[in-house]
């Protein structure tokens, strides 16, 4: 599989339902907990997003994400705790560092937020192939031409990686050092990235004759030949999830007045 | 009217001064397999792509005359629509690929989406396709996962499915294995019976000639001769045009065996029935290629354990022992001719077991260690080439593993002189041509004076005078004393030029001998999937 893409296919429900249904999920476990106001509708948004990547048999490959997140979640905690301008009452000591139930409530707040996002993306990231995304917003009149971008991608740039290596392994064979001082390495960065940018042109130029012969500049509708089946999951997530938006809205509105 | 009708069509390419088509009149029909042949930098690509409107449409330049394809004025249709009745596939198969499909039916679907066809006809068209070509199969499969030969094949099922009248192949099997050839010339010869016409760019000329009605012989952006491949390959002046007649051919000259017509024959059966007829047999050429200086031990291994993955075992008690014979590593893809190479190298480290160089144990050394005693060159010398000048590319090895400027200025000169690059020092590598990209980056490597030449592929992209060269130069530095180890899938020129021939399958050796030894054992050569060179071939036929 391209190496870009963090899609595996699971034939999961989650997998088959469509990207748009799970883009408005996304959408839904952002927005209501902000609406609402409420910490606790993130424990329930985090909750149910934590369900859906076991569910979608995907939670393992979500940790990494949420463990790259901790370095920023503890020094949000750090900076909010000790330094936050609005700290009056003391909650924990270590030592001379002294951390305020202010701050540290704060910076509950916004990790809270980052581990909201990140985990509703990775359930809609981890569960979608790009491609189909890419497909779905041009029917809906998305440019073919970004499509192609955005796709290509996810295909091509895993190649040049590739060739990155092949590359590097050619000049160490003229024996190039690319390793030790910083010197040694600015001096291995031109014979690296020449070839690399070289050959990337000169691949796309042939690229681009081949899609010319294939009709790429062609002005007409594209056909679409994936036949993808409305679930009747969609229509009831859909209307669920815009329900629960309503209703975080009204209850906001409602707590205003 | 013919199919296609080129009247007066002269080119040159945008920034240059020489015309690459000049004055070329000729007309195909329907249903013909045509052949273009001629030295690299002929005209060939470009005479191609001027059928499918790519010249002018796309490259720009000066254009006179008129190319009409089915009553199409070339010259006048955008590409995208001129891609309906001509299509095209070129060299690299993995260029081809769109890019934007992740599946092998969506990649073959991508170009009649594009044109609009109805979803229910696309999916039948496709599905005829794949199975036409024997890649039903793989219709999951992502296509850059593929094999060279499969990923050709799914470039011309893309091409085939939107129903052109006429295809062009721009040397579609010259980075295949010879199983790849294979698989693409036997669905080309399919594609022949269903009518479509077929035009042909292709350096094995003895595969071109078994299956071309007609060919076209070009020189200088010129054709100088459009006719049978008898006639053509008869002709005295095709060692001037840098081609060499199919192997078949040779012999027969070499024998005065003509057909009727007073022409030599270019396929196997004919040059067959002429040996029987006159009651000969081919003789054994003198072997004039051993010229190596001895048999010291160069590279040995022991008990060599290799794998890329874990649990995936490429390589198990690998036992092998290299003199200072010029050895040729054959096999097909996915052998482990490359990884052998690569460790010996010091490019990959062994899981397990030694690797000596001249009885010292080079294991732990790095790539770098080695670089003043092993040259390595890759296949694609877009992947090394970096300066502006032919002669400061060529010098950067020598320089980096400890020469002084008046020696690698010496020893680069010498380089660019035995790869036929004289005259070009100055020349930026960029502007040359892929072929003369590849002789300077095999001239780069054998300018740093290392003990071993490694070259992977180093015939690709050549037509006859550059394989000539590179058959010289590993004979010239046999001669003193260096050992050359090459990959090659071009089994004509390993029985030529190399004393000694390993087949490998599977990450094992299947066998280790002279070219004689090794062509002679078929049983070898079926499990590593290899053909005989042709004339030891026609000999053989003879012989029983």
């Amino acid at each position: 599989m391209s190496g870009l893409s963090l899609y595996v296919d699971q034939g999961t429900y989650l997998n088959r339902l469509h990207p748009y249904t799970k883009l408005l999920y996304v959408l839904t476990a952002i927005l209501v907990p902000l609406i609402g106001g409420k910490k606790i509708l993130f424990a329930v948004t985090i909750a149910s997003s934590i369900l859906l990547l076991i569910i979608g048999k995907t939670l393992k490959r979500a940790v990494p994400l949420i463990a790259f997140s901790f370095t920023l979640i503890i020094v949000i905690f750090l900076v909010q705790g000790l330094f936050f301008h609005k700290n009056e009452i003391p909650l924990l000591s270590l030592g001379f560092l002294v951390f305020y139930r202010e701050g540290v409530m704060y910076a509950a707040g916004i990790c809270l937020n980052i581990l909201n996002m990140l985990l509703s993306f990775a359930v809609f990231v981890l569960n979608t192939p790009p491609q189909e995304l890419v497909e779905e917003l041009e029917k809906n009149g998305f440019s073919s031409k970004f499509g192609y971008v955005i796709n290509s991608v996810f295909q091509i740039v895993p190649q040049m990686m590739k060739t990155k290596d092949t590359i590097l392994d050619a000049q160490r064979s003229r024996g190039m050092e690319t390793e030790g001082s910083l010197m040694t390495r600015i001096k291995a960065f031109l014979p690296l990235i020449s070839p690399v940018v070289m050959s990337a042109l000169i691949n796309t130029r042939e690229r681009a004759i081949a899609l010319e012969v294939r009709g790429f500049g062609r002005k007409n509708k594209k056909t679409f030949i994936s036949e993808r089946q409305k679930l009747k999951g969609d229509t009831v997530i859909t209307a669920l999830l815009f329900s629960l938006l309503i209703l975080a809205v009204v209850w906001r509105v409602k707590s205003c007045l | 009217m013919s199919l296609i009708q080129i009247e007066h069509l002269k080119y040159r390419y945008p920034g240059t001064d020489r015309l690459a088509l000049d004055d070329i009149t000729l007309s195909i029909e329907k249903g013909e397999f045509i052949g273009i042949v001629g030295r690299n930098g002929a005209g060939k690509s470009t005479l191609g792509q001027a059928v499918n409107g790519l010249v002018p449409r796309f490259h720009n330049g000066a254009y006179g005359g008129k190319v009409t394809v089915s009553g199409v004025i070339a010259e006048n249709t955008p590409v995208e629509e001129m891609c309906g009745h001509v299509g095209l596939i070129f060299q690299n198969p993995f260029n081809q690929l769109s890019g934007a499909a992740e599946t092998v039916f969506n990649e073959v679907a991508y170009g009649l989406q594009n044109l609009g066809f109805p979803a229910q006809e696309i999916r039948s068209r496709v599905e005829e396709v794949l199975k036409q070509l024997d890649i039903w199969e793989y219709r999951e499969r992502n296509p850059f996962e593929l094999s060279g030969g499969q990923m050709q094949r799914v470039a011309i099922a893309s091409i085939l499915c939107m129903r052109p009248e006429v295809i062009i192949l721009d040397e579609p099997t010259s980075q295949l294995d010879p199983q790849g050839t294979e698989e693409v010339f036997r669905v080309v010869e399919d594609l022949t019976d269903t009518g479509i016409t077929i035009i042909m760019i292709e350096q094995k000329l003895e595969k071109l000639a078994k299956y071309c009605d007609r060919i076209i012989l070009m020189e200088g952006g010129k054709v100088r001769c459009f006719d049978t491949p008898e006639k053509v390959f008869s002709r005295e002046d095709l060692d001037e045009c840098g081609v060499e007649p199919p192997a078949f051919t040779r012999i027969c000259r070499e024998y005065a065996l003509t057909l009727q017509d007073g022409t030599y024959p270019v396929k196997l059966e004919d040059a067959e029935r002429l040996f029987r007829e006159k009651g000969v047999s081919p003789e054994k050429d003198a072997p004039a290629k051993i010229v190596s200086s001895g048999n010291e031990e160069v590279f040995r291994t022991s008990e060599l354990d290799f794998s890329y993955i874990r649990n995936v075992q490429i390589f198990k008690g690998l036992n092998i022992l290299l003199d200072e014979r010029p050895t040729a590593v054959i096999g097909q893809n996915g052998a482990g001719k490359t990884t052998l190479v690569r460790l010996l190298k010091g490019l990959l480290k062994p899981v397990s077991g030694r690797i000596y160089f001249r009885k010292e144990d080079i294991s732990g050394k790095t790539v770098a260690m080695l670089a003043d005693k092993v040259g390595y060159v890759f296949q694609n010398p877009d992947d090394q080439i970096f300066k502006y000048k032919v002669l400061d590319e060529v010098m950067f090895g020598p320089l980096n593993i400890g020469m002084t400027e008046k020696t690698a200025r010496e020893e680069s000169l010498n380089a660019i002189s035995l790869m036929g690059l004289s005259g070009l020092e100055n020349v930026n590598p960029y502007d040359l041509e892929l072929y003369q990209r590849k002789m300077t980056a095999i001239a780069s490597v054998v300018a740093m004076d290392t003990d071993v030449i490694i070259l992977d592929e180093p015939t690709i992209a050549q037509d006859y005078p550059g394989k000539r060269l590179i058959g010289n130069m590993i004979r010239e530095l046999s001669r003193k004393g260096k050992l050359i180890i090459a990959i090659l899938h071009d089994m004509d020129f390993v029985e030529e030029n190399f004393e000694r021939v390993i087949v490998m399958a599977h990450g094992r050796i299947l066998m280790d001998g002279s070219a004689d030894e090794v062509f002679a054992e078929d049983q070898v050569l079926a499990e590593a999937r290899l053909q005989k060179p042709y004339i030891t071939a026609l000999r053989e036929i003879l012989g029983k």
